[in-house]
């Protein structure tokens, strides 16, 4: 039955982050989200219209027309593009286009309300599930995908028959919150978002800071293009991931949790609405935790389309019912995160790493590395790659190892031109750079970074500089418009990859270039814009001929 | 080197107290560094959105934002070097380059200069970065107060932050992202139908003139310098501060006093735009006095006092000192009613005196 | 007020009554929404629902003219609950006891029958002010205009004495002035009880301090009301002079007020238009007014600020102290002779003991609040802090007492009057700014939407609305911002003057109108007609 706009509001205003969720129920409701909806939002919840307006245009799959929530999105990330996903988006009347939404490993994905289908063509779309990570070679320990190609793991009962939530019933009955603390601390675990922080370290900041009630978030906002990780960790092992959210619940003492899922995940929003019901009703979860008289509550929440909602601080501010601007820091989200409160925001991957970090000890997670490098490393492999997929690897793992050895090296037996690093955010490594180690030094030292491990592979096949452009204009796209330098900086770069603006001569174009790229990385206001120019960076170092013949329009 | 607190730290290599909560930028300030800044109004949170006021801080990677950047003990700050000059003009170079013109009248508001002002300073090469323009005028808004130039929009947002943090209204927002921003109502209206109340708060905190006071912009084409006269608004018991502009003879707007005591830079709709009744053809501009045929004719000042204290004497003459009444006026200044109070009690030794506090 | 305009910022429990402030006050409201943005709590008591309810957290729509009663419930809880701050009432206040034996009468469901406001919200609202850190009351004319204004105000400084809400940061009573010197024309002595600085025309050493300056000796009996005056006039008032007042549209009861300015034997009238009141004069002086001449105002907060002239007077017209000074000088009156503005300020600050420390050249940049009493002083912004000027703070027993008109078979509507943002009082200024009428084009009838359909008129039909002293033609405008059975209007426009039909009654102690209650019949209008006569 349809329920009205009282009853969804009212339900809304006892519920904690209410906005978002509300936000979706009528864009469900009605199609749209209308005005009147908007109207009676805006008066329920005491949120000024105009800010609610602004707020919600600023996500790309809120639809204002009627119709517009059920209407087909198509991928037209770098690697379905290479799929094709131009000619199939024209195919398709009354499509628009969505940027990378983590399923490189698949054909292109195309979202039309809440099913994801994926293929090639407008008449072949069908539904799959998502795919499981390819075996690991022999004698390979993996950490997070140890247990992910049990197909018995996705259920309560099947988890916990593979020591599921084993850790989090140890830690709540036997352990404090330093003892855990000291266990992550020990272990070399660290942020595999990205930033690559130490995750013991935020937790004791958390469990430290003052003022409460703690909080925990999972940042489930996977929208780097080329990653597709956590789709697979939640949609296979949902529980590890709820389990590790719960085990840092309690390291810091928060009785809640928030997972904050990308929007184009629809089926994994279901299964785990279904997972979280679970472990609540069988008492893991809610106000009793094993009996513990712990309570730690995770609430589900839905993104919109954003991909600045990664970056941890936006995360907190659309969670919150505000403008998903990044915030200014210090303060850091440890002391003053969700509505103030200190909060340790964490990737699916590091927090689905606690539970056999926490049940293996930390000199197990640490020795899973190469070398000095302590543990492993989810890498989203795609483009022109024999066997696209998810590789948990060693962390100091040669890359050529995991492309050549793993993967089953480049498609159709062409050789590799460059590789993406980070997704997008590390821009390119080509030639030479390409012998690099599965690790941060190894990686930095080439001025790029592993990040949160996605990596695409373009072959000798492939126009460089277009691509350049489409990452550029993702950049372009998803820029927040809060500081001057990426707002301003990744349009003019779009445009100048484009061939539509920009001088005509090459060391004026360069020197251009290379201001922008200067003053982006030196003065961007979060990692979006001092990110974005490593892409035009990296295609002049690496492509200088291909630049000049783009530029002399030849 | 320390007041009470004993905070320091290092600027551009002196030793500078500082008091907690202040940031580097309001340090700076208070130590004359001018850093440029086009997001910035000491009355709102800080931003730090234009990032024209980054200063390099030893042992960070990159430059930080000073306006959002707390001043902490010890802190090693550079407000100017040659990579920190370098990447201001760059980043001037940038928003030049959205706009449509740079150079604006005065008379849009308080901080219209505030842009052309930096691009001079840092001789920013307009033509640099040329690219796609960004924001779409409001030609369509039909309001006679506020004009919506959005082609010259920088989309530092003071105007959506000093409506919701200085005014309260919320009445204009953010819409889309990135280089399609666009500063909008709800659902994009007109400001009519919107919660705007016309205080003109954003106006005078445009650093472009995007958005201008078009009441004063009509005089733009008078060729007088604008000249600058602190008074007191006469509308409500507040008391605003205001800054009248005039050119010549001529009141051509109202700029409020960001340092006015009672209100702090704030006006509403009519301080800031209900001024034109002082030049407006019904002033009354001789004395008046009624004639034999009942009707009211000009007359000179000399008549009409005259005929006017032999009237008010005919009366207390006749019915005696009591029969006279005064009321001053709320709106008027302490010295007419002072006056008034006076004319009866030193003048008749009444207190037959009473102004409009009653009703 | 008794705290400056700053401190409204600080409180945490805000208690706005009888005020429409983001209308009419919008530059000190925009501090409230600050306070609000800082967790501070609102209560709103009003009999519409006004800009600031949208705000509030607790919201007590009232009917009109029963504050009293609201705030008696309100003292009522505060008391049974124990939030009474013991320790200020011993150190501060008198008749306490009596006060909080008194209160024991008047529980939330007496209130509420009188109010009616939901007696359990008036527990909430009397527990969120009697818990406050610092609580502050804010009110306007809704609370003054009435014929119980007194008692109101007394009602609320028992709420404030009773919580020790007073003399702190963020606290106090604070009145918000309504004119740009309504604050000033009280300070200087333009009222029938004080000279300048409130000093009582009633004490003998005053009248010998103003017999020593000015070489007169003024009655020791006090003055009469305008009130008191207009209904005297043609009778023991034959003559007056007026200095900017529109009083014909701005007085409650026009007619009467007309009958009694034409019965005067002489009138003189100083504006800068031409307005309803100087057409009936016998002499109209042309005043320079803002931009135009240098003076001084005092705004809500005490606060004494400079006027500065810009630009030349219009045409031949001079300074209000010009020219009363000039009359009075024709006069044959001594001592009326002053070149400037300055002169006529220090001669003010030398009789008044509040402006004591102040001159004309002090107040240059308007820091000061009075009172200033010496040379040196900085200033007091805020009241009480220590003590109050008469001693202690006094509780007053107040009853609730009906309005002067309730209504009744013959006059089934409530009327309140009051202002709109955009304009201001009767229009003569801001009616003649460029653009206000973009916003404001006319004045409309506020009616619930539920009695729009019930009374059988239209939204944007007219109506001709009457009370026991007049009639007036006025179109509708359906809103919810009206309670059902209440309508509003503002007095702004002269084609609606609202005023013919106010002035039901005054209050006894101040003689100020009860202009926010009568009682109306609404009709359809039927005629093309203008105004139809009663």
């Amino acid at each position: 039955m349809t329920r009205t706009n009282e009853e969804l509001i009212s339900q809304a205003k006892g519920q904690e982050a209410p906005l978002l969720p509300l936000l979706h129920q009528f864009h469900e409701r009605d199609g749209y989200l209308s005005e009147e909806a908007l109207r009676a939002i805006s008066a329920g919840l005491r949120i000024p219209l105009a800010d609610l307006f602004g707020t919600v245009t600023f996500y790309h799959h809120f639809a204002r027309e009627p119709g517009g929530q059920a209407a087909a999105r198509v991928c037209t990330g770098p690697v379905c593009k290479m799929h094709g996903a131009d000619a199939l988006l024209t195919s398709m009347p009354g499509a628009t286009g969505m940027p990378c939404s983590g399923r490189c490993d698949e054909p292109i994905p195309v979202l039309r309300g809440n099913q994801t289908w994926v293929g090639l063509a407008a008449d072949a779309l069908e539904r799959r599930d998502t795919p499981v990570p390819p075996a690991a070679p022999a004698g390979t320990t993996e950490c997070v995908f140890a247990h992910i190609r049990d197909e018995n793991r996705k259920s309560l009962s099947g988890y916990r028959r593979s020591g599921g939530y084993a850790a989090l019933e140890k830690a709540v009955t036997s352990m404090t919150a330093d003892e855990l603390i000291a266990v992550v601390d020990a272990s070399g675990l660290a942020g595999r978002g990205g930033a690559g922080f130490p995750t013991g370290r935020k937790l004791r900041a958390v469990q430290e800071a003052g003022g409460g009630p703690k909080t925990v978030v999972c940042n489930a906002d996977e929208g780097e293009p080329g990653c597709f990780k956590d789709r697979a960790l939640m949609d296979h092992d949902p529980h590890a991931v709820l389990e590790g959210m719960a085990l840092a619940c309690v390291a810091t003492g928060a009785p809640r949790a928030f997972l904050y899922l990308r929007y184009e995940y629809p089926e994994t929003d279901t299964l785990l609405a279904r997972a979280i019901s679970q472990a609540e009703e069988a008492g893991i979860l809610g106000d009793d935790v094993f009996g513990s008289g712990r309570t730690i509550r995770i609430h589900l929440r839905r993104g919109a389309g954003a991909y600045i909602c990664g970056e941890e601080t936006s995360l907190l501010n659309s969670l919150e019912g505000k403008h998903p601007f990044p915030r200014n820091r210090p303060p850091y989200p440890v002391t003053h995160g969700y509505e103030d409160t200190p909060t340790a925001v964490n990737n699916v991957e590091t927090l689905a790493s606690l539970p056999p970090i926490v049940l293996h000890g930390a000199d197990w997670y640490r020795s899973l590395g190469m070398g000095e490098h302590a543990g492993t490393k989810v890498i989203s492999l795609s483009g022109d790659i024999a066997r696209p997929g998810n590789y948990e690897v060693p962390l100091g793992l040669p890359l050529a190892t995991l492309i050549d050895d793993w993967a089953g090296g480049p498609r159709n037996g062409n050789k590799i031109q460059a590789v993406t690093m980070a997704g997008l955010s590390g821009g390119f490594l080509a030639g030479d750079d390409m012998d690099v180690t599965l690790d941060e030094p190894s990686i930095r030292a080439k001025g790029s970074f592993l990040g949160a491990g996605g990596i695409m592979v373009f072959d000798e096949t492939r126009d460089m500089v277009a691509v350049a452009h489409q990452a550029m204009e993702f950049f372009a796209h998803e820029s927040c418009g809060k500081c001057f330098p990426c707002r301003i900086g990744t349009q003019r770069l779009t445009e100048r990859l484009a061939g539509d603006a920009g001088p005509g001569e090459l060391s004026s174009w360069l020197d251009e270039m290379a201001d922008l790229n200067a003053t982006m990385k030196a003065t961007s206001a979060c990692g979006l814009g001092m990110a974005a120019p490593l892409i035009t960076e990296s295609l002049v170092r690496y492509f200088p001929e291909e630049v000049r013949a783009h530029v002399s329009g030849s | 080197m320390s007041d009470k607190s004993g905070l320091t730290l290092f600027l551009d290599g002196e030793e500078v107290p500082f008091t907690r909560g202040e940031s580097i930028f309001q340090v700076s300030e208070r130590h004359e560094k001018e850093i440029p800044t086009l997001c910035y109004d000491d009355r709102l949170d800080a931003f730090g959105g234009c990032r024209l006021c980054v200063v390099e801080l030893e042992g960070a990677r990159n430059p930080v934002a000073s306006c959002t950047t707390k001043a902490e003990a010890g802190m090693r700050v550079t407000t100017r070097s040659g990579k920190l000059e370098m990447h201001r003009r760059v980043l001037l170079e940038l928003v030049v380059s959205e706009n449509r013109e740079v150079d604006v009248d005065e008379l849009s508001g308080y901080a219209s200069q505030e842009m052309a002002t930096l691009v001079d300073r840092y001789e920013a090469r307009t033509g640099r970065f040329e690219g796609r323009q960004s924001g779409a005028s409001r030609p369509d808004d039909p309001n006679p107060f506020i004009l919506r130039d959005y082609d010259n929009c920088i989309s530092c947002y003071r105007c959506v932050r000093v409506c919701a943090e200085q005014e309260g209204d919320y009445a204009i927002s953010i819409m889309g992202r990135g280089f399609d921003t666009q500063i909008t109502t709800e659902f994009g209206g007109i400001l009519k139908e919107s919660a705007c109340t016309f205080c003109g708060q954003c106006i005078q905190t445009c650093p472009t003139g995007a958005l201008g006071d078009i009441k004063a912009l009509r005089h733009k084409e008078i060729e007088l310098p604008i000249e600058k006269t602190r008074s007191i608004c006469i509308y409500c018991g507040v008391g605003c501060s205001v800054d009248i502009m005039t050119k010549g003879d001529k009141i051509v707007g109202i700029l409020p006093a960001m340092d006015g005591p009672a209100n702090e830079g704030a006006l509403c709709v009519k301080g800031q735009f209900a001024f034109d009744f002082v030049h407006h053809p019904d002033r009354l501009k001789t004395p008046f006095v009624r004639d034999d045929q009942g009707e009211l004719v000009p007359a000179t000042w000399d008549d009409a006092l005259d005929k006017a204290a032999a009237g008010l004497m005919a009366a207390v003459n006749e019915h005696g000192r009591h029969s006279l009444y005064a009321i001053a006026s709320g709106r008027a200044p302490n010295e007419a009613g002072f006056m008034m109070q006076k004319l009866v009690r030193a003048g008749l030794g009444t207190s037959y005196i009473d102004n409009c506090s009653r009703a | 007020m008794s705290n400056p305009l700053r401190d409204m910022e600080k409180p945490d429990v805000i208690f706005c009554i009888g005020t429409n402030m983001t209308e009419c006050h919008p530059v000190a409201a925009t501090r409230l929404k600050k306070a609000i943005r800082n967790g501070a709590k609102m209560i709103v008591a009003d009999p519409r629902h006004i800009g600031l309810s949208d705000m509030a957290d607790i919201n007590l729509q009232l009917r009109v003219g029963s504050d009293a009663a609201l705030l008696l419930g309100m003292a009522h809880v505060i008391q049974r609950e124990g939030l009474v701050d013991a320790g200020f009432i011993a150190d501060r206040t008198a008749e306490a006891e009596a006060f909080l034996e008194h209160v024991k009468e008047f529980t939330p469901e007496w209130a509420s029958e009188i109010c009616g406001v939901d007696p359990a919200l008036i527990e909430e609202a009397a527990l969120l002010y009697g818990r406050a850190e610092r609580g502050a009351i804010y009110y306007t004319l809704g609370i003054t205009e009435h014929i119980c204004g007194v008692d109101n105000v007394q009602s609320l400084c028992n709420l404030a004495l009773m919580t020790g809400n007073i003399g702190r940061e963020g606290t106090g009573i604070n009145p918000m002035r309504g004119q740009n010197n309504i604050q000033g024309a009280g300070d200087v002595g333009a009222i029938p009880n004080n000279y300048p600085g409130f000093q009582p025309v009633t004490d003998p050493a005053n009248q010998a301090k103003f017999a020593k300056a000015w070489g007169r000796e003024v009655d020791l009996e006090l003055g009469i009301t305008k009130v008191r005056a207009l209904e005297q006039a043609g009778d023991q008032i034959r003559a007056m002079l007026i200095d900017g007042e529109n009083t014909l549209v701005t007085d409650p009861d026009r007619k009467h007020c007309e009958h009694a300015l034409k019965s005067l034997d002489f009138l003189v009238v100083c504006d800068l238009f031409l307005t309803e009141t100087a057409a009936l004069a016998d002499v109209v002086f042309p005043a320079s007014g803002f931009g135009e001449t240098d003076g001084t105002q005092t705004n809500t907060e005490r606060r004494v600020q400079r006027l500065r002239k810009a630009v030349p007077p219009a045409g031949e017209s001079k300074p209000d102290w010009w020219i009363v000074s000039q009359l009075a000088q024709r006069m044959g009156f001594k001592g009326f002779e002053y070149d400037s503005a300055k002169e006529v300020f220090n001669e003010l600050c030398s009789l008044s003991g509040t402006y004591a420390g102040l001159n004309w050249d002090r107040i240059e940049f308007g820091e000061y609040q009075w009172p200033v009493p010496e040379d040196g002083h900085p200033g007091t912004p805020r009241l009480h802090e220590d003590s109050f000027i008469n001693g202690r703070g006094i509780f007053k027993m107040i009853r609730y007492r009906d309005p002067a008109e309730t209504i009744d078979d013959d006059y089934p509507v409530w009327l309140t009057t009051g202002r709109r943002l955009e304009s201001y009082h009767s229009r003569t200024q801001t009616g003649r700014s460029s653009g206000i009428d973009y916003l404001l084009p006319e004045e409309l009838l506020e009616v619930h939407p539920d009695d729009v359909s019930a009374w059988g008129i239209r939204d944007g039909g007219w109506v001709n609305m009457s009370s026991r002293r007049g009639s007036v033609r006025i179109r509708v405008k359906a809103t919810k911002r009206s309670p059902r059975g209440t309508v509003f209007c503002s007095f702004s426009f002269n084609d609606v003057p609202v005023n013919v039909l106010t002035g039901s009654g005054y209050d006894p102690v101040t003689e100020t109108a009860e202009l926010k209650v009568c009682t109306v019949k609404i009709e359809v209008e039927t005629e093309t007609g203008g105004v139809a006569a009663d």
